[in-house]
């Protein structure tokens, strides 16, 4: 793991979609250092708060030395970073955890749901490069709040939405079809990933197939606090931000999963 | 050029630290976890609070973050004294920074269980007895109640030579009580304090934030409280007081220091600013020398033996 506290400023302010904030940031070492499914603990001084918030990188660019965060705002914190812009300075700790084992050659099904879709631009375009087939399932309330199929160029993007103003109607885990030989990389609310668990379990596709990038709440990102804590499949507990926040969906105790997911 | 101020500190049985600035339990881990930190800027490490046996901890939620600080209920989560003796320690003798061990029981069997499996073992310089638990017996916090403080200090120091720190609990009736009874029992340090009793309410959900109902409160909300428990209590002890209470700033620790403390813990602050120690560190130095002095023990602002109490 390489962790540093490095100077990073805010080129791009955007709107990828309705209720969410893209902040583009120059920074070459972190640009440089991400892997596809890691973090960043992003320090917010919105009054009265003390602790950084972390966040996946959406995407990077090395050789322009950027890299993107896709978010909501959820509370204070992300408030005052969702009013950010070119000029500003971030305070970055990472990258920070594991990122998604990209390794193999079969292809691979993405699966978002909401805000868990921010994880997934750079993710997709590794894979992409790697020469793995993609298939992008996108969930979201409503079509104003898919992130654009654009962001995923040259891979076939299906959409659910819960109100049905764009491509099927209900949950973006009902889109999974063909399951033969692939693997699936998933990030959403948990209720999301628990249908997905149940889904996968009905047609006999092994949980190590899966993998999730899991959201709890989290302290300091690096392993000391201990408050990341997720339920382990023979019990006792992962640190999300150590032991993911990518991982295995068979290391995780699904039924003593909380629900803490703010996408 | 003037020259460097000394900022050692001696806190007891032969325990010189090379700053007065440490790290709290629980907000450093064993000390691995944090690379990017240059250890040997620290006065020394204190450990996660470590048990008999290993612990998984609490059910999430675990942590909460609350105006200015944090609550946590992570439950003692912790390899065990066995997995410390064997795998950590033999890391920690190869380290130049003390490392302290923080201990945590449920009874006086227990601690004493802990500390004699780690008495003796290369690499451990001393412990810090965290009293904020329950007591199986009685339920009571061993740190609540000044006798049973005294006691479990007391069945400790029996069976080691090394430095032993007691980490004083604030939610008491008269922590002064409690200080004068475990330094009476052969505390060698006090440290003070541990987190505050709180909690917090999802109010959308209707239900506690964390899985447990309450946590403790760290970080800056607590200082001004903390601050004060040190004042009262470095006024009635004679031993060294570690002051602890959302220390952020080279000023924060100066105000801890001011009030008698012979050094501090920096604790929530290292999982926002890992380089906090050194800061803090480089701070006080710099505020030595505007002052003119040459080392910390000018820096209360009373003395036990000038001031009696009111």
């Amino acid at each position: 793991m390489s962790t540093a506290v490095v100077p990073a400023v805010v080129v791009e302010r955007s709107i990828p979609m309705a209720g969410a904030i893209e902040l583009v940031v120059y920074d070459p070492p972190a640009a440089a250092a991400v892997k596809p499914g890691q973090f960043f603990q992003v320090a917010v001084s919105a009054p009265h708060t003390i602790l950084r918030r972390p966040y996946s990188a959406a995407w990077s660019d090395p050789a322009r030395g950027r890299l993107g965060f896709i978010f909501n705002v959820v509370g204070a914190g992300s408030a005052w970073l969702a009013v950010r812009h070119e000029g500003h300075d971030l305070d970055l700790l990472g990258p920070l955890g594991r990122g998604f084992d990209l390794e193999s050659e079969r292809p691979v099904i993405c699966i978002a749901g909401g805000l868990g879709v921010a994880v997934f631009p750079g993710v997709v375009q590794a894979l992409v490069a790697r020469g793995r087939e993609v298939t992008m399932l996108q969930g979201a309330r409503t079509a104003a709040q898919l992130l654009p199929a654009d962001r995923f160029a040259a891979v076939d993007v299906q959409v659910a939405t819960d109100d049905g103003s764009q491509g099927h109607r209900g949950s973006v885990v009902e889109l999974l079809t063909d399951f033969t030989s692939l693997d699936i990389f998933a990030c959403g609310p948990t209720p999301m990933l628990q249908s997905l668990v149940k889904a996968t379990r009905r047609m006999d596709i092994p949980l190590a197939a899966i993998q999730v990038a899991l959201e709890t709440p989290m302290g300091c990102g690096v392993g000391t606090c201990l408050g990341c804590a997720a339920p382990r499949r023979e019990g006792g507990y992962l640190l999300t931000c150590q032991d993911g926040p990518c991982v295995r969906a068979d290391r995780i105790d699904w039924d003593r999963m909380l629900d803490t997911f703010h996408g | 050029m003037a020259e460097s101020p000394d900022l050692t500190v001696d806190l007891g049985r032969g325990l010189r630290l090379r700053s007065p600035v440490l790290v709290a339990s629980g907000t450093f881990g064993y000390g691995f976890d944090a690379p990017q930190v240059d250890r040997a800027a620290l006065g020394a490490i204190v450990t996660k609070g470590t048990t008999l046996r290993p612990q998984e901890g609490n059910s999430p939620n675990r942590i909460a973050e609350t105006p200015s600080g944090m609550l946590n209920a992570i439950g003692l989560q912790n390899p065990g004294v066995d997995h410390v003796a064997r795998v950590y320690a033999p890391v920690w003798a190869t380290w130049d920074v003390p490392v302290i061990v923080n201990v945590a029981g449920d009874s006086v069997d227990d601690y004493v269980a802990v500390i004699s499996r780690l008495d003796g073992v290369a690499g451990i310089a001393g412990f810090e007895l965290n009293i904020s638990c329950p007591n199986v017996i009685n339920g009571l916090q061993f740190g609540v109640e000044p006798g049973l403080a005294s006691e479990l200090t007391g069945a400790v120091r029996a069976v080691t030579r090394l430095p032993l720190w007691v980490k004083l609990t604030p939610n008491v009736t008269d922590i002064v009580a409690v200080a004068r009874g475990v330094e009476a029992a052969g505390a060698d340090a006090l440290s003070a304090v541990n987190t505050y009793a709180g909690m917090a309410i999802d109010v959308r959900q209707r239900r506690p934030v964390l899985s447990r109902g309450n946590g403790g409160l760290s970080g800056p909300a607590i200082k001004p409280l903390a601050l004060y428990a040190v004042w009262q209590i470095a006024n009635e002890v004679r031993i060294p007081v570690i002051g602890i209470g959302g220390i952020r700033t080279p000023a924060d620790a100066l105000e801890f220091l001011l009030a008698g403390a012979s050094a501090v813990q920096l604790g929530t602050v290292n999982y926002i600013r890992p380089q906090a120690a050194r800061e803090v560190h480089e701070g006080i130095a710099v505020y030595l020398r505007e002052q003119g002095l040459r080392d910390l023990r000018g820096l209360p602002i009373r003395s036990p033996s000038v001031l009696t109490h009111a």
